[in-house]
């Protein structure tokens, strides 16, 4: 199963307790920021840039978020949003097991240089290829277009990596005795290895939704008409200007704009509770 | 964890098989090869397209001089060679940015790995309850926009109404502008990276944990192992490629800081918190596309430095 | 043989391909084709950034009531990563027909040779205030028209100016020392006047000092920064912090600017008109009673520096004739006006300011005659990095307190190393 000790004896009381006292103290510096966040966003703007700042508000207000979906067609961009993240989430989690896979089990000659090239691009800071990007999806014609929004980011080095890592911990004997019981390496891929690496496969859905979600410059360069806008970039639109930032817009958008991920996150993190079903093999 | 798969098929497969080979082995190893590439098939061509390419277009643009002008017609810009390279080497912004950048990875990759793993550890154990809350919580940093991010810690090191220096001042220390003080503003800068990013971290150190067979741990407490030696003889060994993974990718990324200063400082004062990635940032603004595109891959080969580095220390055996 | 002749014409496809994509030679201003008679047709593309963006489709409708079979068609930038938006747009042929772009970046764009020249027998520029039009001239030739224009002023506080016994807003750069000491001693202010102790933009509050006393950035092709009026603007600048009469962190970075202001803490300070409305939202009920603008004080000149944004037309524009009748109707006094009521940006056209809207505002007034002295930075291809420069030398000699002299010498040094990019 997983690491948890059986029966909790009476010395780790003391234990216990500290570990919660430091966990509690941890969440509460750890937490601040958004708690704040929150508790802004339904602040006036002037009590927002009131220095020294204010937790609790003052004056309750939800102006900021009913100017945000007034001003903003909420429904396109966050629909938007959502879609990009989905199939970019989506299919990293299969390219890049699937190429995990066979770059920690499977032995096919080139298998060396082709891992050290992708870790290599994750090496390469994001900015530099931007323009190169750009320019080739422009000739591709994807500009204004989800594939052009999408296709860039679906083969992430990262993602290769992360499941590489944790592929290789998975015992050859697992996937052995699936071959010999006659499975194709598809389905032994498919149906026994991937169930064991829900943890990673959690994990690498999360990060991967998060960066798309976020994803600002990308979808702001490729998108011509405002209707292919992702959430981010709408909402900078309305809350940073050339001379002033609208505080209380920009955290209502930020607001908004978390939420998602974290629900994400409270779903997949279920997964993090299974473990590997090594037991089963004795 | 390293058996070695091709000796436990039967003897010799049957002739059936493989009408044209008589070894069989050869047969198998060219199954194998021909599965292993169409598994990585999807995941390379897209990757060759738009990654490989626009890498290979970016480092030739090192070479050149090129500028934002010539964005039109850059097939008309002047190759110069190495000239980009030696003059970042001369560049005393460049510099700077260097040592600032090696200062704050060298502090801030042991930093936020003690943080997360101390996490991810605490969260396994099944002393904790709640844990789903303190799993969110710790991890709510990697997802809040930055910029909230900047105004809450702002207030926090502001010197005179800022919670940091107020506790201080109750102790007797009179303390400093964090953020204004040219020698504090990267230690300050530091410290909220890691902050901000250990739950990112230990979100992936917890998916490692779960790797850890229960069975492993059993064994050690029957040999009389306590808690702290079931640490450093189960869990770290186990957690190797993790942990590898884990320095690498924060290594990578901490190389590439840039929204930290970016927002809270603007690299200042005086370019003490001016990283390389920040200076890249601004050398693009100008529209120095080729001297950028030089530092960036500058950049690229520290990145690779280090992570052989790590890979050599941290490697598991495969 | 078939091999070699293979080779020559790929060398030759080469070489005309080259020829084809070679560096623009512009065809200056003489080349701005004309625009046809008659009403706009066909879509018009627009890019505009912020809240112009927001309120200019809206606004576009009475262009399209007047040429109803045009339709303008606009597109909301945001302002972050609008330049980097624009450059790709231009790398990869993707450009609108129009586009909103701001006076500083003008230089940068207009060398990629993706503007097209303004056709002057078409567009008057008399009618803008010749600090603006400056802004759209690059290399001689002129591309695109200013749309709106701010410029900067002394905001200061009226009340604290009487608690301090003084009656009249400052007029020279002595009258501004002795004004910022007095609020600081008798009124209670930190910072008397508060200045931007370098860091992005610093060069906005810096510069009209240095234009005031005579000082210019270049002179023809080359920059011309080490000069003794340079060095005096920078030293009377520096004296601020060196007297203790500004505090030496940026506030503008801290967000703490306006409160500062409303709280008394800073006396005075040196900004555009968008601080009109965010002072008044601000400082609550009143507020707008206690604070007034000056206009920049005199040494030889009293100039201020003037920005805002022009409008330029792609030369990959595929409706150019439509889009330049827009930006014509878009020039008009009567909608510069009516362009002001909406969004609140100042006319760049000087008949704009005959209207009693404007006229009569106490605050806009003194915009307005600012506006007659106000300059920018020569549009240069190279200024964001140039300004860097500047911003960074400012910086050294307000915080770590440089010796002007130097800092100025250094200015010209590196500004040289980076050029004009002409």
């Amino acid at each position: 199963m997983s690491t948890m000790d059986t029966p909790v004896r009476g010395r780790d009381r003391a234990a216990r307790i500290a570990l919660y006292a430091v966990l509690v103290a941890g969440l509460l510096v750890v937490v601040g920021p958004f708690v704040w966040m929150l508790l802004s966003s339904v602040k006036p703007e002037a009590e927002i840039r009131q220095v020294p700042p204010t937790w609790l508000p003052e004056t309750v207000t939800l102006e900021h978020y009913r100017e945000l979906f007034s001003r903003l067609n909420f429904p396109r961009y966050f629909g938007n949003s959502l879609v990009v993240a989905v199939l970019t989430t989506a299919g990293n989690l299969v390219f890049c097991s699937a190429l995990g896979y066979a770059l920690a089990k499977l032995r096919f000659p080139g298998r060396r240089v082709l891992f050290a090239f992708v870790l290599g691009t994750l090496m390469v800071p994001g900015m530099v290829t931007f323009v190169p990007q750009f320019v080739l999806v422009s000739n591709m014609g994807l500009v204004n277009s989800y594939a052009g929004l999408v296709l860039p980011f679906l083969a992430g080095p990262f993602g290769v990596f992360l499941m590489r890592q944790y592929l290789l911990s998975i015992p050859d004997d697992i996937i052995e005795a699936a071959r010999i019981d006659g499975a194709g390496e598809w389905r032994v891929f498919w149906s026994v290895v991937l169930p064991l690496c829900r943890p990673a496969l959690a994990t690498l859905g999360i990060l991967t939704f998060l960066a798309s979600w976020n994803n600002f410059l990308w979808p702001l360069v490729v998108a011509t008409t405002e209707d292919r806008y992702t959430l981010p970039v709408a909402l900078a639109l309305y809350s940073v200007g050339q001379n002033r930032i609208d505080f209380g817009l920009m955290l209502a958008g930020a607001v908004v704009v978390v939420l998602p991920v974290v629900v994400v996150f409270l779903v997949l993190q279920r997964h993090f509770l299974r473990g590997i079903a090594t037991t089963g093999l004795k | 964890m390293t058996a070695a798969p091709a000796t436990t098929a039967p003897s010799r497969p049957a002739a059936t098989d493989r009408p044209h080979r008589t070894d069989g082995v050869t047969g198998r190893r060219r199954r194998r090869a021909l599965t292993g590439w169409l598994f990585a098939a999807p995941f390379t061509v897209l990757f060759a397209v738009f990654m490989a390419v626009p890498v290979v277009a970016s480092l030739a643009m090192s070479f050149t001089d090129l500028r934002s002008t010539d964005l039109r017609n850059p097939w008309s810009v002047d190759v110069v060679g190495l000239d980009n390279y030696v003059r970042l080497f001369s560049d005393a912004l460049f510099r700077r940015a260097a040592v600032n950048t090696l200062v704050f990875v060298v502090v801030g990759v042991p930093l936020t790995i003690v943080a997360g793993l101390a996490a991810a550890t605490a969260l396994n154990s099944a002393l904790v309850r709640f844990r789903a809350a303190f799993r969110v919580g710790f991890y709510l940093p990697v997802v809040t926009s930055i910029v909230a991010i900047a105004v809450v810690w702002r207030f926090l090191l502001d010197p005179e109404a800022g919670l940091v220096n107020n506790l201080l001042r109750v102790v007797g220390i009179d303390g400093p502008n964090w953020l204004g003080d040219s020698s504090l503003a990267l230690p300050s800068i530091t410290v909220m990276a890691a902050w901000r990013n250990f739950g990112f971290l230990m979100v992936i150190f917890l998916a490692g944990l779960q790797a850890v067979p229960a069975d492993l741990y059993e064994a050690a407490r029957i040999d009389g192992a306590g808690r702290w030696a079931q640490f450093r003889h189960v869990t770290l060994p186990m957690l190797r490629p993790t942990l590898l993974f884990g320095a690498v990718v924060t290594g990578i990324g901490y190389l590439q800081l840039f929204e930290e200063p970016f927002v809270m400082t603007r690299g200042g004062p005086l370019s003490s918190t001016l990283s390389v990635s920040y200076h890249i940032y601004n050398q693009f603004g100008f529209g120095n596309y080729g001297y950028a595109a030089a530092a960036s891959y500058v950049l690229f080969v520290g990145i690779v430095a280090l992570s052989a580095l790590q890979f050599r220390l941290l490697r598991s055996s495969e | 043989m078939r091999r070699q002749r293979r080779l020559w014409l790929a060398a030759a496809a080469a070489v005309l391909a080259l020829a084809g994509c070679g560096r623009d030679a512009g065809g200056g201003q003489d080349g701005a084709r004309s625009v046809g008679d008659g009403k706009a047709t066909g879509e018009i593309t627009v890019w505009a950034m912020g809240t112009e963006g927001e309120k200019l489709a809206e606004f576009a409708k009475a262009f399209t009531t007047e040429n109803p079979d045009a339709k303008v068609t606009v597109t909301a930038v945001p302002w972050d990563a609008a330049h980097q938006k624009i450059a790709s747009a231009i790398a990869g042929k993707q450009t609108p027909d129009i586009s909103m772009i701001g006076t500083t970046w003008m230089g940068e764009f207009a060398k990629t040779g993706a503007f097209d020249p303004t056709p002057l027998n078409f567009v008057d520029k008399s009618a803008f205030f010749s600090g603006a039009w400056d802004t759209t001239v690059v290399d001689g030739t002129s591309y695109g028209v200013p749309w709106y224009v701010e410029t900067r002023l002394i905001y200061y506080r009226k009340d604290l100016a009487q608690r301090a016994g003084i009656t009249a807003a400052p007029q020279t750069w002595d009258e501004l020392k002795t004004f910022a000491k007095a609020l600081k001693e008798k009124a209670g202010a930190q910072s008397g006047l508060y200045l931007q102790p370098g860091g992005t933009g610093s060069w906005q509050s810096f510069l009209p000092f240095a234009w005031s006393n005579g000082a210019e950035l270049t002179a023809g092709k080359d920059f011309s920064i080490d000069t003794p009026e340079m060095t005096e603007a920078l030293t009377y600048y520096q004296s601020f912090f060196a007297e203790n009469l500004s505090v030496k962190n940026d506030l503008g970075l801290q967000g703490a600017l306006e409160q500062s202001f409303i709280s008394g803490k800073v006396g005075a300070f040196v900004s555009g008109p968008w601080h009109v409305g965010l002072l008044t939202e601000q400082g609550g009920p009143g507020f707008a009673d206690k604070f007034a603008v000056a206009p920049m004080p005199r040494k030889k000149t009293a100039t201020s520096f003037i920005g805002g944004s022009d409008l330029a037309v792609f030369k990959d524009a595929k409706n150019r004739d439509a889009a330049w009748k827009f930006i014509a109707w878009l020039s008009k006094p009567e909608v510069q006006v009516k362009w002001y009521q909406a969004v609140k940006d100042l006319p760049a056209v000087q008949k704009g300011w005959d209207d009693s809207t404007l006229k009569d505002d106490p605050f806009l007034a003194t915009f307005g005659l600012q506006l007659k002295d106000a300059k920018s930075p020569p549009p240069m291809a190279t200024w964001e990095q140039v300004a860097s420069v500047i911003d960074g030398q400012v910086e050294r000699v307000a915080k770590a307190g440089e010796n002007p002299a130097t800092a100025v010498k250094t200015m010209q040094q590196q500004a040289s190393s980076v050029g004009t990019g002409g």
